[in-house]
């Protein structure tokens, strides 16, 4: 009897412990997707050490990846799409608040030089959205899109200009974009005074197509430099001016990274280097020789920063799925191959996930940016 | 004979060990049983309470149309999908269906067609008199809709699932957010700032800029919600609406049975079918094997992109903006996609 007792009472913990143990067992059966989180990149440690200086936007913060570890920059706030000056001495920086947005020149540890636009407003349609600063190559200049003018429920955005040194005041319109597209973004100033940027249209498909646009002067009818059917955008100048990276999809939910050779008015054959992912906002190094771009990784498709060398951009296009989440991955700045998910001919690019765990999940609804200094 | 009775009476009460190990097993069975039920009891309650909602579909004079029961399991199927405004500026289940999509899955073939009805196509109600099609769910509920649906399109629907916006925001969080690449900027100045605020007539200015990106719930459904500054106005949310779904769908396909109490918390109260859990399970499964380029997605756009529809003269329809379907047009490609 005692020890039916004592059995009772041993048992009673046993199942209380089992049950509970198949109770947190199943809870960690769930999948990643619905598991995991961002993390930010001060709490992760890249995969690799680069040369120079990264700095790139999540959530609504500004980090500086420098020798091997991230740092978080800048006050509070809602930051991205930092655009370096020429003189790699400054950068612009989009803050976001609620129904608008701003743009503000920040020394590289991330203070606030000073607000160069004010966009808000009492009114909630008299508010503006300012997006996609760069700086002109002579460094006199601050080109961008703006939703302005406004015509009732129609708002895009147009390709702007404003001294950098100058106020608002002085800001001129240079493109008239296609009504009820969200207009022209990411425009790119050359050094002759020219500019590239990205304009939507719509085609008779109905389908919505994004084309990059070269335009000579403010007004200009601008020449397509993409295909409507390429469906490009995201464009991204070497440091010398005669390489254009960008994103291209073809109308689908996939995309491509391709460069093609710029002569400073036209675009030459386009050499496709990834495909098959999300790719997003490609940034060139200083030297020309690699590409920085967000893609997502994983399960649960936190965009992580990707890191691509480029030894020779001269012949034969190749396309390389390699952004996977099992890419390989090495411990040093030299180049390895990545593992491919899928049988491919030999890749001349290879792609690096940068960061182990980094995922630069950007703040929804901002382009994710960086930029090598 | 005393000392002998005592004697069988402590053998038996002694434990021997094959009887203790069929003691153990047992109650191990019925704790871990317990914990797995404790684990699964918020599917089990929402299996009850928000799956195979029954509704009886009004009979109709439509030869094409009947009531039949659900097609069987492995057979294709029609869903139709509703998605709705649900805030405080409705009555419960007294709600505009902002979204309506015709899914038409194939098991067998893993091929699934979705087609979106502009939410402003002006339609002869099931429950009496013509409205945009939009209001059916308002008079009728879910019934309705559907009846509404199936006589004008000359379809059979074999299942509905409603959410509502907060369900929606709820599930793509839970789902740790979807993968889009947006196609151009959405920017809204009227989009309508009426969940979890006090006045839920007021607006607010919506940016969804494009490219890649990783969209929370809140941004997600401004990006299908917004039409104020789409060139196509309804059609290109309902393209995005699609679009969306797809997202869904690539995430969801990698859910476990223990994801399913988060995603059964995240709808609670937000999402109501007709289909069983039989039918769900099948369904996940459907979504986990079949490719996108298997998914044909089908907008009624209005002339001159696609002369399905046409913009109505307000002047004739109340003062109402409204779509006027082509059904000659329409026709043709529903009876291709939902046989």
């Amino acid at each position: 009897m005692i020890l039916r007792r004592i059995a009772a009472i041993l048992f009673l913990p046993m199942m209380l412990a089992f049950g509970s143990g198949v109770y947190l067992y199943l809870g960690t059966m769930k999948s990643k997707v619905v598991k995991e989180r961002a993390q930010l990149p001060t709490v992760t440690k890249p995969r690799f050490v680069l040369p120079g200086t990264m700095f790139v936007a999540q959530e609504g913060r500004l980090f500086k990846l420098k020798a091997g570890s991230f740092t978080e920059i800048g006050p509070p706030g809602d930051w991205s799409q930092p655009a370096m000056t020429p003189d790699h001495t400054k950068m612009i920086a989009v803050s976001r608040s609620g129904f608008y947005s701003d743009l503000y020149l920040l020394d590289l540890d991330g203070h606030i030089i000073k607000r160069l636009t004010k966009n808000d407003s009492k009114i909630i349609d008299g508010n503006h959205w300012i997006f996609y600063p760069k700086v002109s190559p002579d460094g006199a200049t601050l080109t961008y899109s703006f939703d302005s003018p406004k015509y009732g429920y129609q708002v895009d955005m147009a390709v702007w200009s404003m001294p950098l040194n100058g106020t608002q005041a002085q800001a001129r319109r240079r493109t008239t974009p296609n009504g009820h597209t969200g207009g022209d973004v990411g425009p790119i100033p050359l050094a002759g005074g020219g500019i590239l940027f990205v304009r939507h249209s719509i085609e008779p498909s109905t389908a919505v197509t994004s084309q990059i646009f070269y335009q000579s002067r403010p007004f200009a009818i601008p020449t397509p430099l993409t295909s409507e059917a390429d469906d490009c955008s995201q464009p991204a100048l070497s440091p010398d001016g005669t390489q254009l990276a960008m994103i291209c999809t073809g109308g689908k939910q996939t995309a491509k990274v391709e460069v093609a050779p710029f002569t400073g008015s036209a675009l030459g054959p386009a050499k496709v280097l990834l495909s098959g992912a999300l790719y997003a906002a490609p940034a060139w190094s200083p030297d020309g020789k690699a590409l920085a771009y967000f893609a997502p990784a994983g399960a649960a498709g936190h965009f992580q920063l990707w890191y691509l060398a480029l030894p020779d951009l001269a012949p034969s296009a190749s396309a390389s799925p390699s952004t996977s989440a099992t890419a390989s991955v090495g411990t040093t700045p030299s180049v390895r191959p990545s593992a491919s998910p899928s049988p491919s001919p030999p890749a001349p690019f290879k792609s690096r996930r940068a960061s182990i765990s980094v995922r630069l999940q950007p703040r929804p609804g901002f382009r994710h940016h960086s930029v090598a200094s | 004979m005393v000392g002998q009775g005592l004697a069988r009476r402590r053998r038996a009460s002694r434990l021997h060990p094959a009887r203790l190990a069929v003691l153990t097993v047992v109650c191990l069975l019925l704790s871990g049983m317990a914990g797995a039920a404790a684990y699964f009891f918020p599917v089990v309650v929402a299996g009850v309470g928000q799956t195979g909602q029954t509704v009886v579909v009004p009979p109709n004079n439509s030869a094409k149309v009947s009531p039949t029961p659900s097609a069987p399991p492995g057979s294709p199927f029609t869903v139709l999908l509703l998605g709705s405004d649900d805030d405080s500026k409705f009555q419960a289940d007294h709600v505009l269906t902002q979204s309506m999509i015709l899914v038409r899955v194939e098991p067998a073939t893993k091929r699934v067609t979705m087609l979106s009805i502009p939410r402003d196509l002006w339609v002869p109600l099931s429950t009496g008199g013509s409205a945009k099609i939009d209001a059916a769910y308002s008079y009728g509920g879910a019934a309705a809709a559907i009846a509404t649906v199936q006589r004008n399109f000359h379809v059979h629907i074999d299942e509905y699932a409603w959410i509502g916006l907060k369900g929606l925001i709820k599930l793509i969080d839970r789902l740790g957010g979807i993968d889009i690449f947006v196609t151009n900027p959405v920017l809204d100045d009227f989009y309508p700032n009426d969940l979890d605020v006090k006045n839920i007539y007021g607006y607010k200015r919506v940016a969804v800029l494009p490219g890649a990106q990783h969209l929370n719930g809140a941004t997600a459904l401004e990006y299908v919600r917004s039409r104020h500054n789409d060139i196509n106005g309804d059609f290109g949310r309902s393209a995005r609406q699609q679009q969306v779904l797809l997202a869904i769908k690539a995430k969801a396909s990698t859910l476990t049975a223990a994801d399913l109490p988060d995603i059964v918390d995240a709808l609670k109260g937000e999402f109501k079918t007709s289909m069983g859990l039989d039918r769900v399970r099948s369904l996940l499964g459907v979504a986990a094997a079949f490719d996108l380029a298997n998914v044909k997605q089908v907008v009624l756009y209005a002339c001159p992109s696609g002369c399905y529809t046409s913009y109505g003269n307000g002047a004739l329809y109340g003062g109402q903006s409204v779509v006027v379907p082509h059904w000659n047009q329409i026709l043709p490609v529903v009876k291709a996609s939902f046989p």
